[in-house]
């Protein structure tokens, strides 16, 4: 029989619960009024540390309109007493705009009861003062722990942990009782233990420096630091103890992340680098064709993107389908955009100079030139928007690290197109045809193979590659008429570097300055690390001219 | 032996070579004593009248001219493809500027010795025992030191860097692709604040040239003979180099380098004396550049302003002498005047000339009547078949 009625009880208990919601918004409104027309500062601010609990938007409305001067008082001509309201809605093209009782929550109303339309301008601000704000933005940051948001929870949390002040304690540890998610919960004990160091009861914080070390929470490391140098620390042995194994585990902690954070920025620029470069090693590398036009090639890819991306946007819509999917059709289109224009290229300009490579050099130039004018002249001199899909974009957090899921995808990418090209050119009769065309053309040509095709083909895909890369470089930079320039100088370097023929040399080359780089990064800043890879890269070239995986030939002119 | 045979014949030209220096004669007439006269005897109303701005303009050519004249040295008659001869220009051009920067004296913005970058980032904190003057910018304060400089500071990067490219048998398009990151690298650097160059904004504000006013009419037009001079001596420099025993080994590294170094001579030694002279020749250019211009910043040195000068080579005629000067003086006019009133398609333009050219004309300008000539030959019905002349070998 017991087992029935505590249910019972409970039912009943849920069927009251609304009203006495109702009711305790309706005294958490009183309070607020109370608040607002309080005189006593003392007093204002305690009603206002009361609202803690309180549920009612509106209620939650009024206090950030207050705290930002939005909340005004109205004094009725009649004489009654004034009265604390907000305002309803954005202003019309008056200036004019509706406004909201605070106490009840319904609209003003005049004399003959039409609703009244205020201007913002001829109203009476309801004052606040520094400590008042104050108050009021340590009421919102409580509510906001309670916020469904995860993202907002945690922001709040960790801006109240870091205030260090007891009083907010109690709430936190509520929060920790009922939360559920593990990421929210890792920041509550974080707060909670940073606020207990703060405090003055010696065995909390010496159990605080504890779980702050279990916790792994990198964020009081600086704290941490100070309180080792401090004299009250110093003063007492156990305490300076705990400190000093917590920092040991924390500095740990962080040397780690750091080298891991390094080695995948590292490898994430690694895998632009190789994307980006990998068309020229074909072009370059294997046809000897010194194509300044690279990076625009590049460029074509990223903007093809762009207009995939509009075209699904008129398709299928701002969200969901649009948005998301238009990067898998972008990927073969900007491979088959930017092939096009390799194959226009190579067929218009390139075959003729075959033999003058300065010369090809020079010409290709000239196109990069024009290829940036048109796209200048088709979608103007400033930067277009290429948005990520979302499943590209947000990270994804290991030990404090964050991983990209964008730059995640370019690794992936990255040894993706590198497989590809290795199966093309191992496996298919292109390929094999590609291999006998570069080592050498007359034999190849008296064999049979058609070599004016191959090279056609050969040109093309290495272009479609470089469009590829355009096509995820899209997702990690801007997206401009310059887009090529940035990468042509670095991609040259690679394959310079890596050795000029060689798949493996290109992609060691593109690990090796990737890595350096970012290595070097912390120290030197970006651009001293970029010029001191570049110097680096003309010294290695010193000892070994040919790079890095030098073919070998007998040929004198290699 | 007679070697004055094949000396005195320079590459790809063959009947026009005895009329040059004549043309060369009027056009340095023209140059030097005309056109200054009709800026500074002729009266600003008369429709001779050349004014002020416009000498500059030309003054302005006449350093590109050397610039190509430079890149010709290298490219048209030793085969090297340097993407960083603008690198010395600007060298050139920084070292003079620096000197310039300092008689600013107290007539800049902020009424200080030190000139007004060195104010406002701060350089007083950074090196307070000279005053804010970083310790490299005082021997500038003298005129000859800074001359020096113009001479010294190209010769000096180019023989670091020509050495550790050549040493190392870099040739060909790796050349040019290392010259280009070296470029690149330093205009990175200029770029950077605390390089203590001006960074983004390089130098400029200048206010005196030598004592004189940089912006009176007789200044200007001192400057404007100075660089026509100059470009007078380079040109015959390169003339009178043609036609001795160097210029003959130039011209055969440019051909078969291979065949020269089993010729047991060191071409590397060669190379990197024709690097040098090429970098000097740059930085001279620059250092006229600068107080005719006003200004010197990074973007002057970038790799694209080094492919425009290889343009201004190509389009002229790489190989010959006069090719150069005609290519920078003309695509310059043509660019100020395009710039003006086309901006939009000039890059169009430019990139589609270097197309045709390269593909065309690889003798540029000059090469048209050979080639006119090779063709109406090849159409005459010939007593004896005469071979086409093949493109000349990169």
């Amino acid at each position: 029989m017991r087992a029935f009625r505590v249910p019972r009880l409970l039912v009943l208990a849920l069927l009251f619960l609304p009203l006495l919601a109702v009711r305790a918004d309706d005294a958490a409104r009183g309070k607020l009024v109370r608040a607002i027309l309080s005189e006593d500062a003392a007093e204002q601010v305690s009603l206002v540390r009361e609202l803690v609990a309180a549920d009612d938007p509106l209620v939650l409305q009024s206090l950030s309109a207050w705290r930002l001067g939005n909340l005004y008082l109205w004094s009725p001509t009649d004489g009654t007493p004034a009265f604390p309201f907000v305002l309803d809605g954005a202003a019309d093209t008056d200036g004019k705009s509706g406004a909201l009782r605070i106490s009840d929550g319904t609209a003003l109303k005049d004399a003959s009861g039409q609703p009244v339309r205020v201007v913002v301008s001829e109203l009476t601000v309801a004052d606040t003062s520094a400590k008042l704000r104050k108050a009021i933005k340590t009421v919102l940051d409580l509510r906001a722990v309670g916020d469904p948001d995860v993202r907002v929870r945690i922001d709040a949390i960790v801006k109240l942990g870091q205030e260090q002040e007891a009083g907010y304690l109690p709430d936190l540890e509520r929060r920790l009782a009922i939360e559920k998610e593990p990421t929210v919960r890792r920041s509550l004990a974080e707060a909670i233990a940073f606020t207990k160091l703060g405090g003055d009861d010696r065995a909390a914080r010496i159990a605080a420096v504890k779980s702050l070390s279990d916790l792994r929470a990198i964020n009081s490391l600086a704290y941490l630091r100070k309180l080792r140098g401090a004299p009250a620390t110093v003063a007492d042995a156990e305490l300076a103890k705990a400190v000093e194994a917590a920092l040991a585990v924390l500095d740990d902690y962080e040397r780690w992340g750091n080298l891991f954070g390094t080695a995948f920025r590292g490898f994430s620029l690694a895998a632009v680098l190789l994307v980006a470069s990998l068309g020229l090693a074909i072009t370059f590398g294997l046809m000897g064709i010194i194509n300044m036009a690279h990076g625009e090639l590049i460029m074509v890819g990223a903007y093809t993107a762009y207009v995939v991306q509009n075209l699904f946007r008129t398709w299928f819509g701002t969200t969901g389908a649009g948005p998301d999917l238009y990067f898998v059709a972008a990927l073969p289109a900007s491979f088959v955009a930017a092939a096009a224009v390799g194959l226009v290229l190579e067929r218009g300009i390139i075959r003729f100079l075959y033999r003058r490579p300065l010369e090809s050099m020079l010409a290709t130039w000239g196109v990069s030139l024009v290829l940036q004018q048109v796209f200048r002249h088709i979608f103007g001199a400033a930067n277009v928007q290429v948005g990520s899909p979302s499943w590209l974009s947000g990270s994804y957090v290991v030990s404090d690290v964050l991983l990209a899921y964008n730059r995640i995808f370019v690794i992936g990418f990255a040894f993706a197109i590198v497989g590809l090209t290795y199966l093309l050119m191992t496996r298919t009769s292109l390929g094999l045809q590609i291999r006998a065309v570069m080592q050498n053309r007359a034999m190849a040509s008296a064999l049979g193979v058609r070599t004016e095709r191959v090279n056609m083909m050969t040109f093309a895909f290495g272009s479609g590659l470089a469009g590829m890369a355009g096509c995820c470089l899209s997702q990690i930079g801007n997206v401009g008429p310059g887009l090529g320039q940035n990468y042509v100088v670095d991609c040259f370097m690679i394959v310079v570097l890596g050795g000029v023929g060689s798949l493996p040399g290109t992609v060691s080359a593109s690990l090796g300055v990737g890595v350096t780089d970012q290595i070097l990064q912390p120290w030197l800043g970006a651009v001293m690390g970029k010029i001191t890879v570049l110097a680096g890269i003309i010294l290695f070239l010193q000892w070994r001219p040919a790079g890095l995986f030098a073919s070998r030939g007998r040929g004198l002119e290699g | 032996m007679k070697s004055s045979d094949y000396i005195s014949a320079p590459p790809g030209t063959g009947n026009p070579a005895r009329r040059e220096p004549w043309v060369v004669a009027f056009i340095a007439v023209l140059g030097l004593v005309v056109l200054p006269l009709m800026n500074g005897a002729v009266p600003e109303g008369s429709a001779f009248h050349l004014s002020t701005f416009q000498l500059g303009v030309f003054g302005k050519y006449l350093c590109y001219a050397v610039l190509a004249l430079g890149v010709n040295l290298l490219w048209g008659q030793t085969g090297i493809l340097s993407l960083g001869q603008c690198l010395f220009f600007a060298l050139g051009g920084y070292a003079l500027g620096m000197h310039l920067m300092l008689m600013i004296g107290k007539l800049g913005q902020y009424h200080a010795d030190i000139p007004d970058f060195m104010v406002f980032l701060e350089f007083p904190k950074r090196y307070p025992s000279s005053g804010g003057l970083p310790p490299h910018w005082i021997p500038f304060r003298n005129p000859l030191f800074a001359m020096v400089a113009v001479v010294a500071v190209p010769a000096i990067v180019g023989a670091a860097f020509g050495w550790l490219a050549f040493r190392s048998r870099i040739k060909g398009v790796y050349f040019s692709i290392l010259s280009q990151a070296l470029t690149y690298a330093a205009t990175l650097l200029f770029f950077r604040n605390d390089f203590t160059f001006g960074g983004n904004n390089g130098l400029t504000d200048f206010k005196t040239v030598l004592g004189y006013d940089v912006n009176l009419p007789s200044t200007k037009r001192a400057l404007y003979i100075a660089s026509a001079v100059l470009l007078l001596l380079v040109y015959g420099f390169c003339r009178w180099l043609t036609t001795t025993k160097f210029g003959l080994i130039q011209r055969a590294i440019r051909d078969s380098e291979n065949r020269v170094l089993f010729s047991g001579y060191a071409t590397a030694h060669f190379k990197l004396f024709v690097f040098v002279m090429a970098a000097v020749i740059a930085g001279l250019g620059g250092a006229l550049y600068v107080p005719q211009v006003g200004i010197i910043n990074p973007s002057d040195m970038g790799t694209d302003k080094s492919l425009e000068a290889v343009v201004w080579c190509a389009v002229g005629g790489r190989g010959s002498i006069v090719g150069p000067i005609l290519g920078a003086i003309g695509v310059n006019a043509l660019k100020s005047y395009a710039t003006h009133s086309y901006a939009e398609q000039w890059p169009y333009f430019l990139g589609i000339l270097f197309i045709l050219v390269t593909v065309f004309l690889p003798d540029g300008l000059v090469g048209i009547p050979a080639r006119i000539r090779s063709i109406a030959s090849r159409l005459r019905p010939a007593a004896q078949p005469t071979e086409p002349t093949p493109p000349a070998a990169p």
